[in-house]
């Protein structure tokens, strides 16, 4: 049995409805939307509605495949058409008949194999590599992407016909940020899944607090990835440390008292690998060696701050506390650019001000 | 209604008063009222200019923004449409897959394509059984002469 397609949202209300519409049309289907949104759960849905449940469900993942693998899985091919071909195998294509053929990631199959689908799609047969016979197959199309076909075809990189061919009927799925009403009702789905599946450890449900947090979360990687947050929360039973992990606050750079960013171990990449500042402009400048230079001026801005703070700026005990001369400390105010911050005494300081 | 008498050609339709005087005013379905049309296009100007027009010319007409709601609104009609008049590249069902289903359970209902951009869109319109297919854009004086052909050359002349 198929996965439910989970959701209280408009736009999943109507793909349902849609759904139960087209079921037995045999209509070909172009299904899109992220990744992880569930376009092979809508697939499956498709299938069990349709008067060909009894029947193969064939899926076929277009990108997982080199050129000519993907073509002789489609459509077979018969004993010596190519080296190795010791016997004849038959394709997808003729396995499908009668039920469904779901092909995933049309968008990356090749402009040759679009022919081939192409006439297919028109004619209902094919010849398996290396043979002369025509095989009919009455298979029902499902295709599905992440990618904009329709920007595809207006690049060539999909031919036009095909896509018309193919979408007789959409199904665009929207992805979860944009349904958060979705989530409460899909976790409490995968908690009920996961929870029965190893029944002696029940996840535990999410308080309204935590659920407020799920629901503003981006999930870039869609539904997917919350089955991977519910998994690893049946492993560690603890939704604030996943909330942790989430929220981007959690793990990103301290603020320090002068308002920069000072790093930690989770934050070097946002700190000092920031692909929109000046490295991406210019990756001749990215090095190595500028990075530890910022980083050590960083550092050595941060501490020197943090003592003049601690010290009421008494250049004497702050160059005693640092084990640098008067001059240098100087120097270094001067350097990189180190202004009196308002009072500050941290605890740590204030022990370590004693010990001078 | 009762007193009308329908002629079967679009250019003679006219409505008898019940005696011998010919009134050049309106047609009328089998069912003697104003024929029934659904119209379905997701560009919601040309949908409010075709159905402003259609319905000016006394047609019913109802009208759907895309291929879903104009299949539910095909199905859950009691009466029944006399015609129907539908766009093709249209967002969730298009008209090539609305066509496909009205002409598969309802083979007796005319329906008129009517295509935008592209080759394939027309061809398609073509493939998929449409009566007659028009391509934007078209003189709403030929869309309307396509739809008496459609509605009232097919049926039997009552008067016969």
């Amino acid at each position: 049995m198929a996965t439910p397609l989970i959701g209280i949202s408009e736009s999943i209300e109507r793909i349902r409805e849609l759904i139960l519409h087209v079921a037995d049309t045999r209509l070909n289907i172009l299904i899109t939307g992220e990744t992880g949104v569930g376009k092979e759960v809508v697939a499956q849905n498709l299938y069990q509605e349709s008067q060909r449940k009894d029947k193969p469900f064939i899926k076929v993942n277009c990108a997982a495949l080199p050129d000519g693998l993907l073509e002789s899985e489609l459509f077979g091919f018969e004993r010596g058409a190519f080296t190795g071909a010791d016997r004849n195998k038959r394709g997808k294509f003729e396995l499908a008949h009668q039920g469904v053929i779901f092909l995933d990631e049309i968008g990356d199959m090749s402009p040759s194999l679009q022919s081939k689908l192409l006439r297919v799609l028109q004619s209902g047969e094919f010849s398996p590599l290396g043979s002369e016979r025509e095989v009919r197959s009455d298979a029902w199309v499902i295709a599905a992407t992440n990618q904009d076909l329709e920007k595809n075809v207006k690049e060539r990189l999909f031919r036009e016909d095909l896509y018309y061919r193919l979408s007789t009927i959409k199904i665009y799925i929207p992805a979860l940020r944009n349904r958060p009403e979705d989530i409460p009702p899909l976790i409490d789905y995968y908690i009920e899944e996961y929870s029965s599946e190893f029944d002696r450890k029940k996840i535990p449900t999410p308080d309204p607090d935590t659920m407020e947090k799920l629901k503003a979360y981006s999930w870039p990687g869609n539904v997917r990835e919350l089955q991977n947050i519910l998994c690893r929360c049946r492993v560690i039973s603890n939704w604030e440390e996943i909330i942790r992990d989430l929220y981007p606050e959690g793990r990103s750079a301290a603020v320090s008292r002068s308002g920069e960013q000072v790093f930690d171990r989770d934050s070097i990449f946002d700190v000092f690998l920031d692909f929109k500042s000046e490295y991406s402009q210019d990756n001749a400048s990215f090095s190595l060696k500028k990075i530890t230079k910022e980083a050590a001026d960083r550092v050595e801005k941060e501490v020197i701050s943090s003592v003049l703070d601690i010290t009421d700026w008494n250049l004497t005990k702050a160059s005693k506390i640092l084990k640098i001369s008067c001059n240098t400390i100087r120097y270094k105010i001067s350097d990189l650019d180190i202004k009196k911050q308002r009072k500050y005494r941290s605890l740590k300081g204030a022990r370590l001000l004693m010990s001078f | 209604m009762g007193e009308y008498e329908i002629y079967p050609a679009y250019e003679d339709f006219f409505e008898y008063n019940g005696s011998t005087e010919i009134i050049r005013t309106r047609k009328l379905n089998r069912m003697g009222q104003s024929p029934k049309l659904l119209i379905i296009d997701d560009d919601e100007h040309i949908l409010a200019k075709l159905c402003y027009f259609l319905s000016d010319k006394n047609y019913d007409v109802t009208s759907a923004s895309d291929g879903l709601e104009g299949m539910k609104l095909f199905e859950n009609d009691q009466q029944g449409f006399d015609l129907v008049i539908t766009d093709i590249v249209m967002p969730k069902i298009s008209g090539m897959g609305l066509i496909s289903i009205i002409k598969k359970r309802f083979p007796d209902t005319p329906v008129i394509a009517i295509t935008g951009w592209g080759e394939y869109p027309g061809a398609f319109a073509t493939e998929s059984q449409a009566d007659k297919v028009l391509s934007k854009p078209f003189e709403l004086s030929e869309l309307e002469k396509a739809i008496n052909e459609l509605i009232f050359s097919k049926r039997p002349n009552v008067q016969d």
